[in-house]
């Protein structure tokens, strides 16, 4: 439960908004359960509509509706390749497929030691430095820009070995 | 109240509306059909699908002087923005000069439709809205004959999901207008189904327990606009064409919904008619164009094959049942009848038709007997002097009035007034939620009251307290009785809907004495938009009532000391109450007239097959006292009669009156000798109005499919405050509760019970609640219960073992049980509760 482990940040986060709007407090409080669990779980899911009385349909068709919420598990590091025209001009799309290959995955497929996944987004607005990926991880968003399958495979080192750590 | 008015002109026509009024609204008011499909004009206009646009010309204004220009004869210039502009979003103005069939226009909304289309599957031939769908329509009207979109690129989605028990979705076909998502937000408050997702990805979802599974929820497959959303009910079951629709009146509670029963003959039920869905019927001062699910799926009752289909009697005690033709029944009746020489007792269901009550009146009068209602809420005359006045609509009520519920559970026991009570109180009415335990009106109210079982009438004489400074009422007052009080006194308009949850035959008299006192000292009574309604346990209690029928206040067992002879018209009352079985058989005689062989029809000694609402024609007088008419929509099995029709047939038989050719025949029996229904015939029943929304017409996506008017609003009845200046009203003085009972064991009703009439219901199975007994945490606690554990009950030297829920909204000292699940009980009582050890 989110609310034993976390009970002074939530409350932390309430207290930001008027108790009669609760429910604007939903966005934090799914990051907090992003950030625990990797993804948010279905108990997270429901946890957090009743925390703020919410109905669950209500909180996850705001989790569909983001595409950095996730409702599913994946790797530690989601490397998010942005595939959106500028980007695809300057090979994006040959990168994420090169870049998979390496790692031995499909696009979407994360790695068995379960550390990384490798993902296909729209305009990250990096377009300027294309092509652009973000890592999403629990600390938050990391950009990279003008990435290259070598400059891509050493963040990815970098990463692993970052994540195997701790 | 005068509102500032807009004149513009729409293709031509000169349209004059109310400041604030949608294009589209205008143009439809006007004649002039724009094609919608996200804007229901029920929901907030959402500008999402694009399909109104018009093109809308302003008249030029000099920026300098902020004048308006005009040309050389005067005429101001109008000017047309680059862009086509959605009518649905957008209120009218000034001199506007608005086209909707211009070509560019058309060529607009054409794209839209292409645009639509790129990811429909069209398969018009097997979707259940093939027919009166708003999509194929506009597709023949307005689409282009052929896309510019790759075929290849199309989505394939699931098509069978189910949303809940009642509802299934098919992916491909919604086009994501959000019509379905915002009724359940915006007019049910119940959003469990939303859009997850974005883009062509969009799709309906649901992530609530149990699903889509809202009282409400098959008013969206209404105003689905495209065959997205099925009903469990009718999902390939015909095609909309080849239906036939008959005017009916939802017969499970007090509300009186309009429906329309679609029926069609055929081969799978072995060449008969059958009822293959019920629709909303546009009445908009009763259910606007809504139903709520019971209302939909509960009507399987009505073609079961359980049904009587001939009369049988019995000739010895205990004997067999043997069937018989009508004229030996009759007969027979009249023979049991005779020797009972006026120790005869009528009794009577709320679920009788007003013609089929008064023929029982009628009958029994003549015999020197008389004839109750099997029924425990008392008050019925309270609402015949003081009920709301001819004119109201609850959708009148806002700002400046005030609606008072009290013991009552709305949205179990009336789930229409509920929903049109709840939009009140977001209109800005006060709405005071008075029970003993929190219901889910209390979400909406303004202020909660909470009272213990019981003493629901003391806490409307501390309001009344308030305003007529009563000395003797100064016992009953508190600082929240004055608070309310206040809140009643100042509205402009005041509905008080009483019920009687936890009140037996005489704490329901008194609270219905009460709130009608309340009302009269207030200046709420006699003009419309202000009055008492009961929200009664069946359709027609309230023409029981006017047609002289009433609960026994000592009870049927009292009524029954000393009769010879009782004849039970449309109730069950030995099912009901088992202890009254014995009572029945005591009587020489009882005839028992109904649709199936009940506990009481067991017990009987002649029973007749009654045809059921959908097989005749009748009226039944709802809460707020509007009369209405039912059709024959199915040809009865010829072995059934109406129940006037048996009743006028017996009492020709004995000489009491000549029979009746019809049912409208009674009515104006009734009429001549009921002050009340004076103006009440048939042809007046069956007027019409033109309601706003317009709703199915040729343009089926403006409204839905709920079906338009055509066969009568009904006529309100007038209060007889109205009519009778000198009727007074008083306050009763309470009974003193003797002693607070250890428990108190108090049946609520729940909407899906296990009653006759819902038990049978196809579709309605999974949603059927279960027995259970509801206690709060603390008592379960001193009890030694757990949660899902078994307890038994004692009372009235009875026993029954039940399963045990702990709920923290059961008040302290009460248990709560759900009504006809099982467990007999009529009203509250005294219980002893021991847990059984596992
Ligand atoms: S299911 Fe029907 S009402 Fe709901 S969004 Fe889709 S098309 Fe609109
Ligand atoms: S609210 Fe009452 S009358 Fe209306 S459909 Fe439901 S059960 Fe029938
Ligand atoms: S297109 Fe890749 S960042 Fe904008
Ligand atoms: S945008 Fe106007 S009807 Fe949908």
């Amino acid at each position: 439960m989110l609310a034993d482990k976390h009970k002074s940040e939530i409350k932390a986060i309430l207290k930001k908004y008027p108790a009669k709007e609760k429910r604007s407090a939903v966005m934090p409080l799914l990051f907090l359960a992003q950030r625990e669990y990797g993804h948010i779980t279905p108990a997270a899911l429901v946890e957090v509509a009743e925390l703020l009385e919410l109905d669950p349909t209500e909180v996850g068709s705001l989790i569909g509706f983001y595409t950095l919420l996730h409702d599913e598990a994946a790797g530690k590091y989601r490397i998010q390749i942005c595939t959106d025209l500028p980007c695809a001009l300057r090979g994006a799309e040959e990168l994420a497929k090169r870049l998979c290959a390496n790692l031995g995955i499909r696009l979407g497929g994360t790695m068995t030691n379960g550390l990384i996944t490798v993902e296909e987004v729209m305009c990250l607005a990096g377009c300027d430095k294309a092509p652009t990926l973000q890592v999403q991880d629990a600390d938050g968003i990391h950009y990279h820009e003008n990435q290259t399958l070598g400059s891509a495979m050493e963040l990815i080192a970098e990463l692993m070995e970052k994540g195997s750590d701790g | 109240m005068s509102q500032a008015l807009v004149s513009l002109t729409i293709d031509g026509v000169e349209v004059t509306v109310p400041v604030g009024t949608k294009i589209v609204d205008a143009a439809k008011q006007a004649g002039i059909e724009i094609p919608v499909f996200c804007y229901h004009p029920k929901l907030e206009s959402v500008g999402m699908c694009r399909q109104c646009l018009v093109e809308i010309g302003r008249p030029k204004i000099d920026r300098s002087t902020r004048k308006i220009v005009r040309d050389k004869n005067g005429d101001p210039v109008i000017e047309f923005g680059p862009k086509l502009e959605t009518s649905c979003t957008t209120p009218v103005g000034e001199g506007w000069v608005v086209l909707v069939n211009s070509e560019r226009a058309i060529e607009g909304r054409r794209q839209v439709i292409e645009l639509i289309l790129t990811s429909h599957p069209l398969d018009c031939p097997i979707c259940d809205k093939g027919g009166e769908c708003p999509l194929q329509n506009m597709t023949m009207a307005h689409g282009p004959g052929k896309s510019r979109f790759l075929y290849e690129d199309k989505m394939h989605l699931a098509k069978h999901v189910p949303l809940g028990d009642l509802i299934f979705l098919d992916r491909e076909r919604c086009i994501q207008c959000a019509r379905c998502i915002r009724f359940q937000t915006e007019i049910v408050d119940d959003p469990v189904i939303a859009f997850s997702e974005r883009g062509r990805k969009l799709e309906i979802v649901t992530l609530s327990e149990p699903g889509f599974a809202s009282y409400f929820s098959g008013n969206t497959t209404d105003i689905c606009p495209v065959g997205a959303l099925t009903t469990a009910d009718f999902r390939f079951g015909a095609r909309p064409w080849e239906l036939n629709a008959t005017a009916s009146i939802c017969p499970h509670c007090a509300v009186g919904c309009n429906t329309m029963l679609n029926t069609r003959r055929e081969a799978r039920s072995q060449g008969r008619v059958v009822i293959k869905r019920v629709m909303p019927r546009q009445n908009e001062a009763v259910n606007e164009i809504w139903l709520c699910d019971k209302g939909r799926f509960a009507h399987h009752f009505a073609s079961s094959e359980e049904r009587l289909a001939r009369p049988v009697i019995k000739l010895k005690r205990r004997g067999r049942l043997t069937a018989t033709t009508w004229e030996n029944a009759v007969k027979f009746v009249v023979e049991g009848l005779q020797a009972a020489h006026g120790a005869v007792l009528g009794i009577a269901g709320g679920r009788a038709s007003n013609e089929d009550l008064y023929a029982l009146h009628r009958l029994m009068d003549g015999l020197g007997g008389r004839a109750v209602l099997h029924d425990q809420m008392a008050g019925g005359e309270f609402v015949q002097q003081a009920g709301v006045g001819p004119g109201t609509n609850l959708a009148d009520l806002g700002s400046g009035d005030c609606i008072l519920v009290v013991a009552s559970d709305l949205h179990e026991e009336a789930p229409i007034w509920w929903l049109r009570v709840k939009q009140a109180a977001e209109r800005g009415a006060k709405l005071i939620v008075a029970n003993a335990r929190p219901t889910r009106l209390d979400a909406h109210a303004t202020h909660i009251l909470r009272y213990d079982y019981g003493v629901a009438a003391h806490m409307i004489l501390g309001m009344l307290h308030e305003i007529n400074h009563q000395k003797e009422l100064d016992q009953y007052a508190s600082a929240e009785t004055k608070k309310v009080a206040k809140v009643v006194s100042k509205a402009n308009n005041v509905v008080v809907f009483y019920g009687s949850e936890g009140l037996d035959y005489a704490a329901s008299h008194d609270l219905a004495q009460n709130c009608a006192t309340l009302l009269a000292a207030s200046g709420h009574v006699g003009r419309a938009n202000n009055g008492l309604v009961a929200v009664w346990t069946h359709s027609n209690t309230q023409g029981a009532w006017d047609m002289g029928v009433h609960p026994e206040p000592g009870g049927l067992a009292a009524a029954l000391k000393g009769q010879k002879a009782a004849y039970v018209v449309a109730a069950d009352p030995a099912g009901d109450e088992p202890l009254l079985t014995s009572l029945l058989e005591q009587v020489d005689f009882l005839i028992v007239q109904g649709l199936f062989l009940t506990e009481t029809a067991l017990a009987a000694d002649v029973v007749l097959p009654a045809q059921s609402f959908v097989e005749r024609d009748g009226t039944y007088t709802n809460g707020m006292r509007r009369v209405q008419r039912f059709f024959p929509a199915i040809a009865p099995n010829e072995g059934m009669r109406a129940d006037w029709e048996i009743l006028s047939a017996v009492a020709a038989a004995m000489g009491i009156d000549s029979a009746r050719p019809s049912a409208a025949a009674v009515m104006q029996d009734i009429a001549a000798k009921n002050r009340d229904y004076s103006e009440v015939n048939y042809p007046a029943l069956s007027r019409n109005a033109s309601q706003w929304p317009h709703v199915g017409g040729k343009d089926i996506y403006f409204g839905g499919t709920a079906h338009p008017n055509h066969q009568g609003l009904g006529v309100q009845l007038t209060p007889r405050v109205e009519r009778q200046k000198d009727i007074s009203f008083d306050w009763a003085a309470p009974r003193k509760i003797a002693h607070k009972p250890r428990y108190l064991m108090v049946p609520i009703t729940k909407l899906y019970d296990r009653g006759t009439t819902v038990v049978q219901s196809q579709v309605l199975g999974p949603r059927l609640e279960i027995l259970r007994l509801y206690v709060n945490p603390e008592d379960a606690e001193r009890l030694g219960m757990i949660d899902e554990g078994e307890v038994e009950v004692q009372w009235d030297g009875r026993k029954q073992r039940l399963r045990s829920v702990i709920d923290e909204h059961v008040p302290s000292g009460a248990v709560l049980v759900p009504r006809s699940l099982g467990v007999p009980l009529a009203t509250a009582v005294d219980v002893k509760i021991r847990p059984i050890a596992l």
